[in-house]
């Protein structure tokens, strides 16, 4: 269709916008796809809870997979453990297509398992499970004294900072200096 | 899989984000960790409502007020000492150590991380040693308000009249007579300062004319004010007089000991003025006016 023939259609008296109720046109059904973690276990997940996710959702948006070719092409995340994957796709159920509560009781208290699950969840780009985990990262130390934060929060001490940047510089001047004799050997 | 991870090896906007959840008590306790917990901090710029410093002898109370909602704020005191930080929450009393941090290390450590000196809203100075000033003037470059306590000694209090009011940005308070044991009373009034207020309940303020006449600060208000009628009315008469001299009070307040009732005739007794609402009005000759009012035991000179 030529441009012209777009303004001459787009001129046209306007068709009425609601249709009677009995000719609406039937739903949708909803679109499935697959992602699987470091274990392996296949997750099957509605288009609609994978929305949470900004990663998934643009990676979906052009696709236009049939469920054959969805389950025949998960999404593989090597790099978030199945369990954590596990929680990020059950929060994703839950919250499809529902505004998000202001707090979210259901996240893990067990450090590790909260520190993985940021991880996952910024990889994802879920934005609001990452506002939750990190309030309930901060409820961690909450009343803490500053030598139990450290503990909590595997914080290094000055000394400690100094030694790794000290490590650090040593690497990186032995890197420099391999270079530069790798660049005089080309030379040669 | 198990990922060995150390909240500082979070993305930067998720630890930051972590870092604006944190209340206030639970930010300082992180911030002393290490440098590096502290520049954390320090770039979160956390907003904070206003603060207090009460100076004592062997420790300082530092109070905090941040707004929590938009009609709600929340208070934390918390006592330094050398060495450690004392904390009553809702949870108890806390100890926070640090075995080289004196009092100065920590207040400089918390007006480090909330980046800036001139949230101490008031600095109050309660009985401390006299060679104790010199190290709060360095420890607090700026506050907006001084309050000198009734607790001071009097060479104390003076003593932290004349230095620290250097500091002020706003007012001084000074709740103890310093003008008791001095003949030269001028020297308190000259300062150049936007409020200073003194009050003593238990010894009144003994001001001649010349007194105000000295004055060099915007507002001034003393309670209570031992001056007499007489007094009072010599100082209009030399205000009158003093055509085309630049006089920087713009209010005075004094509030003469309860039960005194001020005679207005005495007051005004050879003053030209006229009567307006409850005021009486001066105009000097180069149009400078003067409103003054009374009621019982106070009375309010108003320059404009």
């Amino acid at each position: 269709m030529s441009s012209t023939e777009q303004g001459t259609s787009s001129a046209a008296p306007a068709e009425p916008t609601t249709a009677p109720e009995s000719a609406a046109a039937p739903e949708v059904p909803e679109s499935f796809y697959y992602v699987h973690g470091k274990d392996k276990v296949v997750h099957k997940v509605s288009a609609g809870a994978l929305q949470h996710s900004a990663l998934i959702h643009g990676m979906i948006s052009n696709l236009g997979y049939t469920e054959e070719q969805a389950k025949a092409n998960p999404f593989p995340f090597e790099n978030i453990d199945g369990d954590i994957l596990q929680m990020v796709v059950d929060w994703c159920n839950q919250h499809k297509g529902k505004p998000t509560p202001p707090e979210d009781t259901n996240l893990p208290k067990q450090k590790e398992k909260l520190f993985d699950l940021v991880l996952a969840v910024n990889y994802l780009e879920i934005k609001e499970l990452l506002t939750y985990c990190c309030k309930q990262v901060a409820m961690m130390v909450k009343g803490k004294s500053p030598e139990e934060i450290r503990e909590i929060w595997m914080i290094p001490t000055d000394a400690e900072d100094e030694a790794a940047e000290k490590e650090a510089k040593k690497r990186a001047g032995k890197e420099a200096a391999g270079e530069t004799a790798a660049a005089a050997g080309d030379a040669k | 899989m198990k990922i060995d991870i150390d909240i500082l090896s979070f993305p930067d906007e998720d630890l930051q984000y972590a870092i604006n959840c944190m209340d206030i008590c639970d930010l300082i306790a992180f911030s002393l960790r290490s440098k590096h917990t502290k520049n954390l901090v320090k770039s979160s710029n956390r907003k904070i409502e206003s603060s207090s410093v009460y100076i004592y002898e062997n420790h300082i109370r530092f109070g905090i007020t941040t707004r929590i909602s938009k009609n709600s704020y929340a208070h934390t005191a918390m006592d330094l000492f050398d060495s450690y930080i004392k904390l009553d929450d809702r949870s108890g009393v806390k100890y926070w150590r640090k075995e080289e941090f004196t009092r100065n290390n920590w207040i400089a450590h918390l007006l480090d991380i909330f980046n800036h000196q001139s949230m101490i809203a008031t600095l109050a100075i309660e009985n401390v040693s006299l060679s104790y000033l010199d190290t709060v003037k360095q420890v607090i470059p700026k506050c907006n308000s001084l309050e000198i306590r009734h607790t001071c000694s009097d060479d104390v209090a003076k003593m932290a009249f004349f230095k620290l009011s250097l500091i002020v940005v706003q007012s001084v308070k000074v709740r103890k007579n310093i003008f008791r044991k001095d003949n030269d009373i001028s020297k308190f009034l000259t300062p150049n300062l936007k409020y200073v207020s003194f009050d003593d309940p238990e010894y009144p303020f003994k001001l001649i004319s010349d007194d105000l006449l000295t004055l060099n600060s915007d507002n001034l208000s003393i309670e209570p004010a031992n001056i007499t009628e007489k007094e009072l009315n010599k100082f209009l008469k030399l205000w009158m007089k003093r055509n085309h001299t630049f006089y920087r009070p713009k209010v005075i307040e004094l509030f003469l000991k309860n039960g005194t009732e001020i005679d207005e005739e005495e007051v005004f007794k050879g003053v030209k003025y006229e009567a307006k609402y409850d005021e009486q009005r001066l105009k000097r000759r180069d149009g400078k006016e003067l409103d003054v009012y009374i009621a019982y035991n106070y009375i309010k000179f108003q320059f404009k």
